[in-house]
C-alpha cells in the first residue's frame, strides 16, 4: 500500500480525535483552538492523499481545509484577544473569506452536474450556517449547525449520492463527519445530566 | 467631623446629594469638543441625552474634574475644621482620582491638621453610588473616618457591576467597537453584557435576542446572590429605560425574596455616552454591617 495513503489515514484519525474533542468543549476560545488544530490535520490529510493519488483531485479539498484552518484560527484570535481592534480586524477578514467562498461555491454549483446541484447548494448553505453558528454566542448554535453541515457532507460521501452518479465512498470522510455528529450527541447527553446552571454567570459579592 | 465628597461618577441626583449631605465634584461634558459644561450643573442629564440622540455627527466628550475643582470643594470644609472623605470614579476609567490626589497634596501644607482620605471606588455609576450609600450609612451609624475608609475598601472588594445595552450604536460612535462588529452584531441581534472588572469595563458575554437578556440576567443574579440576599445591597440604573428598570426590579425582588432599598437611578454622563439610551445596569455588594465581624484595620 502507498505510504502516503497510510499517512493520510493516520492524519484522518488524528482529525477525528480533535473534531470529537472540540464539540465537548464549552469555552469558545478553547473550542476554536482544538477545532482549528483538527482542521489543520484535515487539510494535511488531503495533501497526503494527493501525494498518494495525484494532487489535481485533492486541490479543492486542500483549499477547503486551508480555509477552515485559517477561519478557525482567526476566530480563536478574535475570542482570545477579545479587544475591539482584534474583533473588527478578524470580522472583516472573515467576511471577505465568506464572500470569496460564496463566489467560489456558486461557480462550483453552476459547473457541477445538474442532478447534484441541489446537494452542492445545500452544502454551501449549511457551510455558511455553520460559520454563522460558530460566531453566534452560546454553546447551541454551533452544535446544531455542525450537525446539518455534517449530514450534507455525509450525503456526498455515501451511497445515498450514488443515484446521481457522483458517488464517492470515502470512509475516512464518513468517519470524520460521523465523529462530529456523535460528539454533539454525547455533548447533549452530558449536558442533560449536568446540574442546571444559568446561561450567564455573575460573580458572587 | 468629616465631610463626604464624591465626584459626579456616583450619579447621585442634586436632591440626593442635599439629603445625604454629600458634596459632588462634577465632570465636564462637551459636544463640540470646545465648550465644556459642568454635568448636572450647566447641563442636565435630560438635555445631555437629548443632544446625544439628536447630534449624530458629534460624539460627546467627557472630561474629569481638574485639581482646582477639588480644591474649590475641599477648602471650605477644611477651613471649617472638617476632615474629608473623598470618593472617586475608578482610577482606571478616569483621571478624576488623580486630580483628587493632586488637590489633596496641594492642600496638605495649608491645612496640616486636617485629613483628606481618598477612596478609589474602582467603579462607576450605580456601583460607585452603591459604595457611596454604604459610606453614608457608616457615617450615620457614627463610624470614624478611619473605620469608614477601611470598611469601604472591604465593601469595594465585594462590589460587582454589570450592564447591558439596547444598541451597539453608541459603542460604535464612541469608538469602543468597530463598524463591522456593530453591523454584524446588529444583524444577529447581539446584546453585549458588560462588567466592571478590576476597575475596567470588559465584556462578560454576548446574548442573542433582547428578550432573552433580562431572563438570563435574572437567573444569573439569583444564582450569585440567593445564598445571602439579606446581606446584599443592590442598585439598578438605566438610561431612558425606566419601565424596563422597574420591571427588572420587581422580578429581581420576587426571585430573591428581598426588597431593593436603593432607588433606581438614571445613569449619567460618565458611561452614558457609550452605553446609550435603553441601557440597563445594576450593581451589588455586601452591606458594610455584614462585613463588620471581619477585622477592620484602621490606618
Amino acid at each position: 500500500m502507498n505510504t502516503w495513503f497510510i499517512v493520510a489515514q493516520i492524519l484522518g484519525l488524528i482529525t477525528i480525535c480533535f473534531e470529537f474533542a472540540s464539540y465537548q468543549i464549552k469555552d469558545k476560545t478553547k473550542y476554536f483552538l482544538v477545532t482549528g488544530i483538527g482542521s489543520f490535520f484535515w487539510m494535511t490529510m488531503f495533501i497526503a492523499i494527493g501525494l498518494a493519488t495525484g494532487m489535481s483531485t485533492q486541490l479543492s479539498l486542500i483549499v477547503a481545509g486551508t480555509y477552515s484552518t485559517i477561519r478557525n484560527l482567526v476566530f480563536f484570535r478574535i475570542f482570545s484577544k477579545n479587544t475591539p481592534e482584534s474583533k473588527e480586524a478578524g470580522l472583516i477578514f472573515l467576511l471577505v473569506m465568506i464572500l470569496v467562498a460564496l463566489v467560489a461555491g456558486v461557480v462550483a454549483i453552476l459547473n457541477s452536474p445538474e442532478q447534484v446541484r441541489w446537494l452542492h447548494a445545500l452544502g454551501l448553505i449549511t457551510a455558511l450556517g455553520f460559520v454563522i453558528g460558530q460566531y453566534l454566542p452560546g454553546v447551541h448554535y454551533v452544535r446544531i449547525a455542525v450537525v446539518f453541515y455534517a449530514v450534507v457532507v455525509l450525503l456526498t460521501q455515501t451511497p445515498l449520492n450514488i443515484l446521481y452518479g457522483d458517488f464517492r465512498w470515502n470512509i475516512m470522510g464518513i468517519l470524520i463527519e460521523s465523529a462530529k455528529i456523535i460528539s454533539v450527541v454525547v455533548f447533549y447527553v452530558r449536558y442533560a445530566s449536568e446540574p442546571k446552571r444559568p446561561g450567564l454567570q455573575f460573580a458572587k459579592p | 467631623m468629616f465631610q463626604i465628597i464624591s465626584d459626579g461618577g456616583c450619579d447621585f441626583t442634586k436632591d440626593e446629594a442635599v439629603k445625604y449631605n454629600v458634596d459632588i465634584v462634577p465632570f465636564y461634558v462637551s459636544f463640540d469638543h470646545v465648550t465644556y459644561l459642568k454635568a448636572e450643573v450647566e447641563i442636565s442629564k435630560e438635555d445631555y441625552f437629548d443632544r446625544l440622540i439628536a447630534e449624530k455627527d458629534w460624539f460627546p466628550k467627557t472630561s474629569q474634574p481638574n485639581p482646582q475643582d477639588y480644591i474649590d470643594v475641599y477648602t471650605p470644609h477644611l477651613e471649617a475644621g472638617r476632615d474629608i472623605l473623598s470618593l472617586t470614579i475608578s482610577s482606571k476609567l478616569s483621571g478624576s482620582h488623580n486630580s483628587a490626589v493632586l488637590a489633596a497634596n496641594m492642600l496638605k501644607e495649608e491645612y496640616p491638621d486636617r485629613t483628606i482620605t481618598l477612596v478609589d471606588s474602582l467603579s462607576v455609576s450605580m456601583g460607585q453610588g452603591l459604595l457611596l450609600r454604604e459610606i453614608i450609612k457608616m457615617r450615620d451609624a457614627g463610624r470614624s473616618l478611619g473605620e469608614i475608609a477601611a470598611l469601604a475598601e472591604q465593601v469595594r472588594s465585594t462590589l460587582r457591576v454589570y450592564f447591558t445595552l439596547d444598541s451597539l450604536e453608541y459603542l460604535k460612535r464612541g469608538g469602543r467597537i468597530g463598524p463591522t462588529t456593530a453591523l454584524v452584531g446588529g444583524i444577529f441581534g447581539l446584546c453585549p453584557i458588560l462588567q466592571l472588572e478590576e476597575g475596567q469595563v470588559t465584556q462578560l458575554d454576548n446574548v442573542r435576542g433582547k428578550k432573552r437578556v433580562l431572563k438570563l440576567i435574572e437567573e444569573a443574579i439569583v444564582d450569585a446572590l440567593q445564598d445571602e440576599a439579606d446581606n446584599i445591597a443592590l442598585g439598578i440604573g438605566h438610561i431612558r429605560n425606566e419601565a424596563y428598570a422597574r420591571a427588572f426590579q420587581v422580578s429581581t425582588e420576587a426571585a430573591l425574596g428581598m426588597k431593593i432599598e436603593t432607588p433606581i437611578i438614571e445613569i449619567g454622563v460618565t458611561i452614558g455616552a457609550h452605553a446609550g439610551p435603553g441601557a440597563l445596569g445594576f450593581a451589588y455588594c455586601k452591606k458594610y454591617d455584614a462585613l463588620s465581624n471581619r477585622r477592620v484595620d484602621v490606618a
